[in-house]
């Protein structure tokens, strides 16, 4: 009866179990079975084999995919992790704006993607879209660009607007971290002669080594399964230049009813982001320890 | 000469805060953009994407607001959101409680799986979600929707009470127990008027996901009167030739409610996100 009760809390954790079982864990092991199948959505299922898996790595364009997720992750990134820190060691100095401008920034992360993505698609659309008529207005015509219908730049003008809804997160991440640093530090070392570049080398890059273990894997996760940017914006186009893993889930699963293969190119999604979050956390955290 | 300097250092930061103000008015022009078209007529839109409006045209959210069903999804998105929120903090909550108190192999096997779900997308589980809820009629239900987004956000749920229950010193439970009072007693009269902090933050993660995602009711739903928001933007915008007239009030709609309460209340959103992130 004693051992009984000892356990009897775990009971606690039933309803959690109960859902995370029901539409988690079972719903992965599912994928991974449909994953080996030709499950159209209805009838049944037959087993391929590793055949989905197979098409993945030797169809060109699936490898295109994958290419285009990991690239413009690595964008994202490293544009909105340097782009966080800039404004967060800015911030940091100015008192009087840091709480207007960390708010500021932070603003279009309440935006949802939907809006995000169709509001930029104006933006850079070619006929009197936002960023020509600019261009046209400060006389800068040659630069004017049909940016996302233009394969070269379509992926970097999806990045950019990704990075403009989250910069405002990664800022205030970094000015958390800033919070943290004690402040005599900064003053011994400012009675000590060194210029602000040395102090931001030598003290604060290295103190705010956690905050990049937060933004970098935060942000990564949230990137490799980009799908409603390039949905919205270029339904993958063009020429591909766009199409990311999501995209090509989204498109199996309700555009082609192939079950399974969406489901083995989730499988290879899951192990992706696994296999990417795992060793950023390994390599940054043994970096902190280093620090 | 320390005057002097002092003078010269504090012209330089006035000099820095222009830049940096300037840097993060340049970074909001799309929302003002997005604000400014909203209120032009189709002709304005077309000859002068980027100057004011010349006065304050209602023409567009007219026309948006008569055909986009905007209320109806406002409450749906309002009911779904908060039926999430009350579920993923009470059955976190509860199953925070023995895995913050207790270490076992059992506690252990459930942190993994909780971190496991936390970086799970949810496109790795959007293909059988879709077939399970077809098998039991869960398909285009409100149901179905509150378990698929329950589901999402629980293991962050877990895990953030977890790390909070842990802050609150054990002494407060031992102390009740020896007043014989049961588990259930113990985290519901000790534990649970203590959550409020991390209930706030949590519902704030919950509201922010739950009001913007556009995949679980772009596939879990097809009935227009049980829409999101965010499918009544997308719905009523299309997605071959965009009109601006259509786009910008639907957009500045489909963001008021959230742009609103971060207006309110900025700091503590802020605060709380930056919290959760850091945890």
């Amino acid at each position: 009866m004693q051992r009984f009760a000892k356990y009897k809390i775990y009971l606690f954790v039933l309803p959690a179990v109960i859902v995370l079982g029901a539409f988690f864990i079972y719903p992965i092991l599912l994928t991974a079975k449909l994953s080996f199948t030709d499950f159209t959505g209805v009838g049944v299922a037959n087993d391929v084999g590793w055949k989905n898996y197979e098409r993945i790595f030797t169809r060109s364009r699936y490898v295109d995919a994958l290419k285009v997720t990991l690239f413009f992750t690595l964008i994202v990134v490293v544009i909105q992790t340097a782009s966080g820190l800039f404004f967060a060691s800015l911030l940091n100095r100015l008192h009087s704006i840091r709480n207007l401008c960390r708010a500021a920034l932070f603003l279009p992360a309440m935006m949802s993607f939907v809006i995000v993505g169709y509001v930029w698609q104006f933006i850079y659309s070619p006929f009197n879209g936002g960023l020509n008529a600019l261009l046209a207005g400060i006389g800068l015509e040659s630069l004017q660009n049909n940016w996302i219908g233009d394969p070269d730049t379509a992926l970097f003008a999806l990045a950019f607007a990704h990075i403009w809804m989250f910069v405002g997160y990664t800022t205030a991440i970094f000015l958390a971290g800033y919070a943290g640093i004690p402040q005599e530090l900064d003053e011994a070392a400012r009675i000590e002669g060194t210029s602000a570049w040395q102090r931001f080398r030598h003290i604060e890059i290295p103190l705010l080594a956690p905050s990049f273990t937060i933004n970098i894997v935060l942000s990564t996760i949230g990137t490799l399964k980009t799908f409603e940017l390039p949905f919205i914006m270029t339904r993958g186009g063009p020429d591909g230049a766009t199409r990311t893993l999501s995209l090509h889930i989204i498109d199996s699963l309700f555009g082609k009813y192939k079950f399974g293969f969406a489901s083995a190119l989730s499988i290879v999604m899951l192990i992706l982001v696994i296999v990417v979050a795992y060793a950023q956390n390994r390599i940054l955290r043994s970096r902190e320890e280093q620090l | 000469m320390s005057v002097h300097m002092s003078a010269s250092r504090r012209a330089g930061t006035w000099l820095l805060s222009t830049g940096v103000l300037i840097l993060v008015g340049i970074m909001l022009l799309p929302v003002a953009f997005m604000v400014a078209m909203s209120f032009k007529t189709g002709a304005e839109m077309a000859a002068d994407p980027l100057g004011l409006p010349g006065g304050i045209f209602f023409g567009n959210y007219e026309n948006a607001l008569s055909k986009m069903t905007y209320v109806r999804s406002v409450l749906n998105s309002i009911g779904v959101t908060l039926s999430v929120a009350v579920l993923v903090s009470f059955i976190g909550a509860l199953a925070a409680y023995p895995l913050a108190r207790r270490t076992s192999r059992l506690s252990r096997a459930l942190v993994l799986i909780v971190a496991l779900g936390l970086s799970t997308p949810n496109f790795v589980t959007i293909t059988p979600i879709y077939v399970i809820f077809r098998q039991i009629g869960l398909l285009d239900t409100y149901l179905g929707l509150i378990l698929a987004f329950t589901a999402l956000n629980l293991p962050l749920a877990v895990f953030f009470y977890t790390s909070f229950i842990r802050s609150i010193p054990a002494e407060l439970d031992e102390a009740a127990r020896l007043d014989n009072c049961s588990d259930f007693q113990i985290f519901w009269y000790i534990i649970r008027p203590l959550l409020g902090p991390a209930t706030a933050t949590l519902s704030l993660f919950v509201m922010l996901m739950v009001w913007n995602d556009f995949t679980y009711p772009l596939l879990l739903l097809t009935d227009e009167s049980k829409f999101t928001v965010m499918i009544s933007v997308y719905r009523f915008i299309g997605n071959h030739t965009i009109s601006p007239e259509d786009l910008f009030p639907a957009a500045v709609l489909g963001s008021l409610p959230l742009l609103l309460l971060f207006l309110f209340f900025q700091r503590r959103i802020v605060a709380g996100v930056t919290a959760g992130a850091v945890k």
